[in-house]
C-alpha cells in the first residue's frame, strides 16, 4: 500500500545573509546576554512558502500541480521528497519516494557517461546489479553508442538532457514527483521522451506532477491541485480545478487591471 | 527545536551502508582533481616532499639538529600533518558540497560526512611513498612499532569523521566558519610541534602541547612511522575524544538535521 499524508503542513524558508542572524549578531546577542543586557531582538526573517496543506494521497492517484511561479508547488515537491521537513506538521509517506527535478543528481561533467550512470544511479536508490541491467536500455534510449564512454563535458545539451532522461527514467518508482520541463529536447526526442515518461508513470503508483500546461496535466492526471501564496486552495477533479484556476487569473487579472484604470 | 535521535541514528546507519557512493565519490573526487595530469594524485605528494626536503635542509642547521634525524621527523609530521589538516579544512565544506544532493533527494547526509575522511585517507597513502623514500634512505627508522600506525589511523579517522560532521554542520549555517578555521589551522601548524620537538620547548610545554588535542592526534600517527611507540597519554586523550566528539556532534546533528537543508 502506498500513501502520501500531508496534515496541516507548513514550511517557512529563513532567509540568510540579509544582515539577519550572522554569526556577529549571534556572539554579540550572546555576549550582551552574558553582561546581562538584553539584545535588541530582530524579527526572524521568514518566507512562507507553504501553509497548512492537508491532503492524502493513495495508490492510483495522479495528483496535478498548479499555480503561478512561486505559488509553492516546488517546495510542496521538495517536502514530499523529504528534502524540506516541514516547519508544522505531519508528513507521511509509505512508498519509495523518487523524485525526478531538473537535473540528474550527482551529475558530473568530468565524468565519463557510463561514469555518470553509475553515480547517479546510486543516487536514485538502485544497487550495482540493477545498475549494469538497466545499462544497455540507457544506451539505447539515449542513443549516444560510443560517446558514453566520453566525458559528459564534451556533449551537446541536447545529448546531456538525453542521458540525464534516460537514467532518470529507468528507476522503479512507488511515489513519483515530477517537476514539469524534465524533458526538452529535438520533436523527435519528445515524442520518444514523452512515451518513455508514460511507461514511467505507469509503473508508479502515485504520482505527483507539477506543470504550467494544463494538456499535461489532463492528459496525465485524475486528480489536481491549486496552490496561491503557499495554500491550497482546491484539490479535486481535474478540469474543475483547472476552470477554477484559469477564473481566478482572469478575475485577478481584472483587479490589477481595474486598479490601473483608476489611477 | 526538539532533539530527533531516530532521524540522526537513521542517517548514519543508512550512511554508512551507503559507502558504495562514499568510497565512489571519494575517488572520483580525488580523479576529478588531477584530471589530465600525468602524475594524477601523486602530484600533492610530489610537493609534500619538494616542501619537506627543503624545509629539511634549511631548518635542520638552524635548529642545530642532524638531518638524519631532523629530515624523518619532518616527513613524518607532514605527512600526519596534511592527513589531519585537511580533515578539519575540508569538512567545513562538507555538507555545502554536498547542496545539489541534499536540495533534491531524501538522501542521508553522512555520506558527504565519511566521503571526506575516505578522500583523505586515500590522499594519506599516496604521502606515505614521501616516507618510504625517507626509510630506504634510513632503514633505522623502520620497527614493529610501525604497525601501530593503523589503530593510530583508524582512531584519527573516528575523530576525523565527527570533526567533518559537526563542521560542516556549523558551516553551512555560518559562513563565516570555513575562512576563520582555515586561519586556525595555518597558525595550528606552527604551534603544534611539526618542526619542532616538544622537548624543545623544555618545561613550558606543558603549557603549549599537552593541551593541544592535534598534537595527540599527530602524535599517534608520527610516532609509529619513526618507528616509536606513541605515549599511552595520547592514545587515552585521542579515544576519549573521539567519544566526547561524537556524543557531542550526534546530540547537535539531532537537532539541526532537519534544518540542514534550510540553511544550504
Amino acid at each position: 500500500m502506498t500513501t502520501a499524508i500531508l496534515d496541516n503542513v507548513t514550511v517557512d524558508f529563513p532567509i540568510y545573509g540579509s544582515s539577519h542572524k550572522s554569526l556577529r549578531q549571534t556572539l554579540f546577542a550572546g555576549a550582551r546576554k552574558l553582561f546581562g543586557r538584553e539584545a535588541p531582538r530582530q524579527p526572524r526573517v521568514v518566507v512562507r512558502a507553504l501553509e497548512n496543506v492537508t491532503f492524502e494521497l493513495n495508490d492510483g492517484d495522479r495528483l496535478g500541480l498548479i499555480g503561478h511561479n512561486g505559488a509553492g508547488k516546488s517546495t510542496l515537491l521538495r517536502v514530499l521528497a523529504g528534502v524540506y521537513a516541514p516547519t508544522s506538521g505531519i508528513i507521511r509517506l509509505e512508498g519509495r519516494i523518487s523524485p525526478l527535478f531538473n537535473a540528474s543528481p550527482g551529475l558530473d561533467l568530468d565524468d565519463t557517461g557510463y561514469e555518470n550512470i553509475k553515480t547517479c544511479g546510486m543516487f536514485l536508490g538502485m544497487n550495482v546489479s540493477q545498475i549494469n541491467k538497466r545499462i544497455a536500455d540507457i544506451a539505447s534510449f539515449s542513443e549516444l553508442g560510443e560517446y558514453l564512454d566520453l566525458p559528459v563535458r564534451t556533449y551537446s545539451s541536447g545529448m546531456l538532457t538525453r542521458l540525464s532522461f534516460a537514467i532518470a527514467t529507468s528507476i522503479d518508482p512507488d511515489i513519483l514527483l515530477l517537476d514539469e520541463g524534465l524533458a526538452t529536447g529535438d520533436v523527435r526526442f519528445a515524442t520518444r521522451a514523452e512515451e518513455r515518461l508514460n511507461h514511467l508513470i505507469a509503473r508508479s503508483s502515485i504520482l505527483v506532477l507539477a506543470s504550467h500546461s494544463d494538456a499535461m496535466i489532463e492528459t496525465m492526471c485524475n486528480r489536481c491541485a491549486l496552490l496561491e501564496k503557499g495554500h491550497l486552495i482546491s484539490i479535486g477533479p481535474v478540469e474543475q480545478v483547472i476552470d477554477l484556476y484559469h477564473r481566478r487569473t482572469e478575475s485577478q487579472a481584472a483587479a490589477i487591471g481595474g486598479a490601473v484604470a483608476i489611477s | 527545536m526538539k532533539p530527533d535521535y531516530a532521524v540522526a541514528r537513521t542517517d548514519l546507519i543508512d550512511g554508512i551502508f551507503a559507502f558504495r557512493i562514499w568510497t565512489r565519490l571519494g575517488w572520483q573526487e580525488i580523479k576529478r582533481r588531477y584530471r589530465r595530469t600525468v602524475f594524477g594524485p601523486l602530484w600533492a605528494t610530489l610537493s609534500l616532499g619538494i616542501f619537506i626536503a627543503a624545509i629539511s635542509f634549511v631548518w635542520a642547521p638552524l635548529f642545530n639538529a642532524d638531518v638524519r634525524t631532523y629530515l624523518p621527523y619532518l616527513t613524518a609530521g607532514m605527512v600526519s600533518w596534511s592527513f589531519v589538516s585537511a580533515l578539519i579544512t575540508e569538512g567545513c565544506a562538507s555538507f555545502t558540497a554536498g547542496e545539489a544532493i541534499i536540495k533534491q533527494l531524501n538522501f542521508p547526509y553522512s555520506p558527504f560526512t565519511f566521503m571526506v575522511v575516505w578522500r583523505n585517507t586515500i590522499v594519506l597513502f599516496h604521502h606515505l611513498a614521501i616516507l618510504i623514500v625517507v626509510y630506504i634512505a634510513l632503514p633505522e627508522r623502520v620497527s614493529f612499532n610501525l604497525f601501530l600506525f593503523i589503530p593510530g589511523l583508524l582512531i584519527v579517522a573516528v575523530n576525523g569523521a565527527w570533526i567533518v560532521m559537526l563542521l560542516g554542520m556549523v558551516s553551512a549555517r555560518f559562513r563565516d566558519i570555513p575562512p576563520l578555521i582555515g586561519n586556525l589551522v595555518q597558525v595550528m601548524l606552527f604551534v603544534t610541534p611539526i618542526f619542532w620537538e616538544p622537548s624543545q620547548l623544555g618545561a613550558k610545554a606543558r603549557y603549549f602541547v599537552t593541551p593541544n588535542y592535534l598534537y595527540h592526534l599527530i602524535d599517534i600517527l608520527r610516532s609509529p612511522l619513526l618507528g616509536d611507540r606513541p605515549a599511552m597519554f595520547s592514545y587515552a586523550i585521542t579515544i576519549v575524544g573521539a567519544i566526547l566528539g561524537w556524543a557531542v556532534t550526534l546530540m547537535i546533528y539531532a537537532r539541526f538535521r532537519r534544518r540542514i537543508a534550510y540553511w544550504l
